[in-house]
């Protein structure tokens, strides 16, 4: 039955109408849906946002002062600063940042073939509860020895931008960088012990290596000389992270706030006004294409009117003899739909190295794609609606 | 359905003209189901108009036509397609034919729909009426006598309660005209269906129990 009514009512298909159509809507849903993933990888680049640590906790330390760095322990927090600062109203909690009492050397890189990097090192705790990572990930036994840290990414864009460059080196993404072998010499107390490490992530508000506050004690406890010595930086966590208040507090007693992204607040505004813009043109594409294809239609649907009403003579419902217009929507719309988001992954795999290693590009594909089905779905929905309103239409002469 | 009925009909382009004597216009008129009857007019009296009204595709009309009790302009879009698949066989007088295909893919694209007729009832039809082999012929390249064959042979792949045949054999001759009527007769026979045929001259050999002027 399908074929011969398709046989009847495919004459007048205009295939360059069609074509267009396709190509309008491919280029308008492309645009829109790689704007979308493209924000979404890049987003982590600007925003100080990250997993391992909250929007609501502030890292401070002292003004660094040439009087101060000669005089020493004028960066260190004394327990009543400490204390006053627990008593601000904007202030929930406070950690103080927990230094080695030994020595480190890490070593990155291959160890057995000589192809390694060794580098005084140094490790700082907090307290585990402001550190938003897996349990698993980030705890330490005794037993199997092995140190979880979180490096800040500073240190990563230095080897990326400044060392590797200029070196020759590769660049590596956050991804690469976690595959490779490192271990720690931790010596003191006579001992001199190598242990594997492990880095768990990367931030961009700890300015330090972090490790687990156990592994800490334990390490101080077994390296250490048992002396402990006033935190040089705090982690508090404040109820409202903009507060005026907090700023105030901040200059009076000449404390630093690390890791201010004013400037990348500024950079993500622009991007999401370019990435709006983008995206509107991209609809308004979208939107153009899908009055094209009405157009080709309800040409369509007019050149072939006599057949349709012979055929509903016949008995045949609007509904089965407007099916085989509705196929060719769908069929164009989904084929549109889905070179779309293949040529958005592809157009994804040539920018993707380039923000990894900048610390983005890890978001996930499914938003994008929801959008390109809803869009599609849409535009779809208005052609189903219309072609069936205009073939009921045809119903009396 | 048992009977048509139409009360005090007129097409609406008849209603600023002078009143003719019709037996069916600004009549009650109804038509039974098991029954035969003969409509013949001269031309532009509103035949083909009163089949159309009948098969649900103008309403240009003034009065009333019913369905047993279902008034012809309540019905809704489904309900005409049931109609025109299950109660209404309907031969136009312009057929109605797709050129394109052939004249055996004209037939089945009713047959599909009604699932009415198997493929060697339907060859049955073709041999009887002559034209056997212009099976796989596009409806184009037949004459006008060829295609209304074709269309007769269409219009009886569904079951029906009435067979309305708008001048089904203008273009036939007595032998064949004949061999319609039978074919015709037999069909609404084994339904017990009524047949209305319009004629302007020429009318479809079967015995009418009834016979009116338009």
């Amino acid at each position: 039955m399908k074929r011969l009514i398709w046989k009847l009512l495919r004459t007048h298909i205009s295939a360059p109408q069609l074509v267009g159509f396709s190509i309008a809507n491919l280029v308008g849903l492309f645009i829109v849906v790689l704007a979308v993933q493209f924000y979404r990888d890049v987003l982590p680049v600007f925003n100080d946002e990250e997993s391992f640590i909250r929007k609501d906790y502030l890292v401070i330390t002292k003004a660094v002062t040439a009087t101060g760095a000669m005089l020493g322990g004028a960066g260190e927090f004394q327990p009543a600063e400490v204390q006053q600062l627990e008593q601000q109203p904007w202030c929930r909690k406070v950690g103080r940042f927990t230094g080695s009492e030994f020595a480190i050397n890490a070593t990155i890189g291959l160890g057995n073939s000589g192809k390694a990097m060794r580098s005084q090192f140094f490790f700082e705790a907090i307290p585990d509860e402001f550190i938003d990572v897996a349990d698993a990930d980030w705890s330490f036994d005794a037993q199997r020895r092995q140190v979880p840290v979180i490096v800040s990414r500073d240190y990563l864009s230095l080897y990326n931008f400044g060392f590797a460059a200029t070196q020759g080196l590769p660049q590596m993404s956050e991804g690469q960088v976690s595959l490779i072998p490192l271990s720690f010499t931790l010596s003191g107390n006579g001992l001199n012990e190598t242990l594997p490490g492990r880095i768990v992530g990367f931030s961009s508000r700890l300015n330090t290596v972090i490790v687990p506050e156990e592994f800490m004690r334990w390490a101080n406890d077994r390296y250490g000389d048992g002396g402990t010595t006033p935190p040089q930086r705090l982690i508090v966590e404040v109820s409202k992270p903009g507060d005026i208040a907090i700023e105030d507090y901040m200059t009076t007693h000449h404390y630093d706030v690390a890791g201010d992204k004013m400037n990348a607040s500024k950079a993500n505004y622009f991007l999401t006004l370019i990435i709006t813009i983008v995206i509107a043109v991209g609809v308004v594409i979208s939107l153009l294409s899908f009055f094209v294809l009405m157009l080709s239609i309800f040409l369509l649907l007019q050149k072939n009117t006599r057949k349709l009403r012979d055929l509903l003579l016949l008995g045949y419902s609007p509904r089965q003899v407007s099916q085989p217009y509705m196929w060719l929507v769908l069929a164009i719309n989904g084929a549109v739909l889905l070179v779309a988001l293949a040529l958005m992954l592809v157009a994804r795999l040539y920018y993707l190295p380039m923000l990894s290693a900048m610390g983005g590009g890890g978001a996930s594909v499914w938003p994008a794609v929801l959008v390109g089905v809803v869009i599609m779905a849409v535009i779809t929905a208005g052609n189903l609606l219309a072609i069936g309103r205009k073939v009921r239409s045809l119903w009396i002469s | 359905m048992k009977t048509i009925t139409l009360y005090n009909t007129l097409p609406a382009v008849f209603a600023e003209r002078e009143p003719v004597p019709s037996q069916v216009w600004r009549c009650e008129v109804s038509f039974e189901r098991g029954r035969y009857y003969l409509v013949s007019a001269e031309s532009g009296t509103g035949k083909s108009s009163l089949c159309s009204y009948l098969y649900g595709y103008r309403r240009d009309y003034e009065g009333v036509m019913r369905f047993d009790e279902r008034d012809l302009r309540s019905l809704a879009v489904e309900q005409w397609c049931y109609v025109r698949k299950h109660e209404l066989a309907y031969l136009p007088q312009d057929m109605k034919l797709f050129a394109e295909l052939t004249a055996l893919e004209n037939v089945e694209l009713k047959n599909q729909l009604t699932a009415h007729k198997t493929r060697r009832e339907i060859e049955d039809f073709f041999e009887r009426l002559d034209i056997a082999d212009k099976l796989h012929c596009p409806v184009a390249k037949l004459s006008i006598g060829q295609q209304q064959r074709v269309a007769l042979i269409r219009a009886l792949c569904q079951p029906a309660d009435f067979i309305v045949l708008d001048e089904p054999v203008s273009h036939l001759d007595e032998q064949r005209n004949h061999i319609a009527a039978a074919i015709v007769d037999e069909e609404a026979r084994r339904m017990g269906a009524g047949v209305i045929a319009t004629s302007v001259g020429n009318p479809l050999q079967l015995t009418y129990h009834s016979h009116l002027e338009l």
